[in-house]
């Protein structure tokens, strides 16, 4: 009896293990092969973390090494709306460090479909250290790069900005983003309950941008600027433009503008100040274009600077009469006085025998009609008459009816300073430059003599520079009216200079628009071309004309 | 055998330690980037020559430096 009843015992317990084997292997079924892959997951975010590992935006450096662009760290303040308990105190808290409206926190705060908002993006990080240490629960860090312009408003229209998200969107910061923006790495670790690193899983690393080395000189440029503003100020000008170009080279060392900004402001600044109007801009250059005119004569073969012509104060073109602006009766000019002296119906006697077909290719040759090259996004052609009227001869050697940028300019001067040779401007000290003869040597020194005599006799008295020959030429053009023809008030005078005449190291292009009380490139931009040829001479210890080099 | 297990528990001790110095050793480096790209930045806005000639105007009543004379040397 006993033994039967022991068997049966024995019989349920088996059944019983037989019962409890078969569930714990049920379940380790069910969690090994139908919920593995969830549950595995579900694992690996508890102790597998992935970490993005920021690359660095390279910095923009003048040609001196000195940082005119770079990126300093920030720390980005979330909020998981779901984990924050009291959305009203938090928001309170968070305002009062961080100096943000609680109200617009609390709104964020407050909304629990989501599960992520940003309370402050790239904030101080001293502020987003004291928010940290109050440790609030739902809120979260994470460190950004932000981009800052320590210099302010110095090269702003060149340097142009980067958004929030640190890709460059205007100037520069566009032209060489692929250059600046790095490549951001990735690193998987498995970590203790801690949050202490045990295992690399994986890791790749972040690669760096480059830094970018440019041609201005941030001393130089500063200065400009503030010539400029000065200039603008004083004139009740809408806005000046100044280029300062190394004619061996086509070095640019410095391009301004004004109105300025801020670039550490630029969402602030409006679109038509952020402009770089050295490239993006055309003007009637006048009389800075006679050069042209004198140049493709003395080529051709048809003058020499001394051939002489007798010339009446105004010149009949086809339906338009054109007058000298600086005197009123016949006189003899050699070929070196019109350019000196700025003669409209001497330079238009020059085209004449030039003729459209030479006149054209002079012009091409000299780089008007198109872009320069530069390294500059958005630069644009200039604009050629796209229709030949009778007084067209009349009216385009003497810089009317065609608009040109002050670069096209700058470099066109700066290739009768280099004996004839035109490089391509740049501003990136790294970047190969395309050179071309346009002018023999001959004709460039015959020209720079001319251009001399602007200065000591002519036009641009104003833009001489104590102990040096300067070489330039004065402009002033009438503005084209909206409602057709040209104004009669609104002018753009500009002042193109070589310095020293005899060993030229600088071309200075300055350009006023609009300016009022004075119209003449000699009288309102000459003066800012000496001041600013004469600190670069100084700051840059270019010794005089004649002086042992 | 006993040894051999010694020295895999031992290895992998190791490698532990050695990985959470590294991690340490990557944060701190953050760290000094972040601060060496502070300092940088405020060398900067220092350096500039418009801020220096500015304070130099204002504070010092300095003014731009007359024209340079360079005097030309011949040897006899």
């Amino acid at each position: 009896m006993s033994a039967r009843l022991s068997n049966r015992r024995i019989r349920l317990l088996l059944v019983f293990f037989a019962l409890a084997f078969l569930a714990a292997f049920g379940r380790a079924v069910w969690l090994q092969a139908v919920h593995a892959q969830g549950l595995d997951r579900l694992a690996r975010g508890q102790h597998q973390s992935t970490i993005d590992l920021p690359a660095a935006r390279g910095s923009i450096l003048d040609r001196n090494g000195v940082e005119l662009a770079i990126g300093k760290q920030a720390i980005t303040v979330y909020a998981n709306p779901r984990h924050v308990a009291d959305p009203r105190a938090t928001a309170i808290a968070a305002g009062r460090v961080l100096r943000i409206d609680a109200d617009r926190l609390y709104t964020k705060l407050a909304d629990r479909s989501r599960g992520f908002v940003y309370l402050a993006r790239k904030a101080d990080p001293k502020r987003a250290e004291a928010l940290r240490s109050l440790e609030l629960t739902g809120i979260g860090f994470y460190p950004e790069e932000r981009r800052v312009y320590p210099q302010g408003t110095v090269a702003s229209h060149v340097l142009g900005f980067a958004g929030l998200d640190n890709r460059g969107l205007a100037g520069l910061e566009l032209a060489l983003d692929r250059r600046l923006t790095g490549r951001s790495g990735r690193r998987t670790v498995v970590r203790d309950p801690f949050g202490r690193t045990l295992k690399v899983l994986s890791l790749e690393p972040a690669v760096e941008g480059h830094n970018v080395r440019l041609t201005l000189d941030n001393t130089l440029q500063a200065n400009a600027e503030s010539v400029l503003l000065r200039t603008v100020r004083r004139w009740g000008a809408k806005a000046a433009t100044a280029v300062v170009l190394d004619p061996k080279t086509g070095d640019i060392l410095a391009m301004a503008a004004q109105p300025g900004f801020d670039a550490n402001r630029f969402p602030r600044t409006s679109r038509d100040v952020q402009r770089n109007r050295a490239v993006t801009d055309t003007y009637e250059p006048g009389s800075t274009l006679k050069v042209v005119t004198v140049a493709g004569a003395l080529s051709e073969g048809l003058v020499t600077p001394s051939t002489q012509f007798s010339l009446a104060p105004t010149i009949q073109v086809a339906d338009r009469v054109i007058h000298e602006a600086h005197r009123d009766s016949t006189e003899r000019m050699s070929v070196a006085q019109i350019l000196s002296r700025s003669s409209n119906v001497g330079t238009i006697t020059l085209a004449e025998q030039l003729g459209r077909e030479r006149l054209e290719r002079w012009i091409a040759r000299f780089g008007f009609g198109r872009k320069t090259g530069i390294d500059y996004p958005g630069e644009i052609s200039g604009i050629l008459p796209s229709y030949w009227s009778g007084s067209t001869i009349g009216t385009l050697p003497i810089g009317h009816g065609i608009a040109v940028t002050p670069m096209q300019m700058a470099s066109a001067y700066a290739a009768v300073a280099n004996g004839g040779v035109w490089h391509q401007p740049r501003l990136v000290a790294s970047r190969p430059t395309k050179s071309r003869r346009v002018v023999s040597s001959r004709v460039a020194d015959q020209l720079m003599a001319m251009l001399e005599d602007v200065v000591i006799e002519g036009t641009g008295q104003e833009a001489e520079v104590e102990g040096y020959q300067v070489a330039g030429k004065t402009g002033t053009a009438a503005k084209p009216d909206p409602s057709g023809g040209y104004s009669s008030s609104r002018y753009v005078a500009s002042f193109v200079g070589v310095v020293p005449a005899s060993t030229p190291r600088l071309v200075v292009l300055v350009t006023v628009d609009e300016p009022r009380g004075a119209i003449w490139g000699g009288v309102v931009a000459a003066p800012a071309f000496q001041e600013i040829a004469r600190f670069a001479l100084q700051y840059l210890e270019i010794p005089p004309d004649g002086s042992p080099s | 055998m006993g040894v051999l297990l010694a020295g895999v528990v031992a290895l992998n001790v190791a490698v532990l330690r050695l990985n959470i110095q590294s991690d340490q050793l990557t944060e701190e480096r953050a760290q000094l980037r972040a601060e060496s790209a502070e300092l940088s930045s405020q060398l900067a806005l220092r350096a500039a020559s418009a801020r220096t000639s500015s304070l130099a105007r204002r504070q010092l009543g300095l003014q731009p430096a007359a024209t340079t004379r360079y005097l030309d040397l011949r040897p006899r």
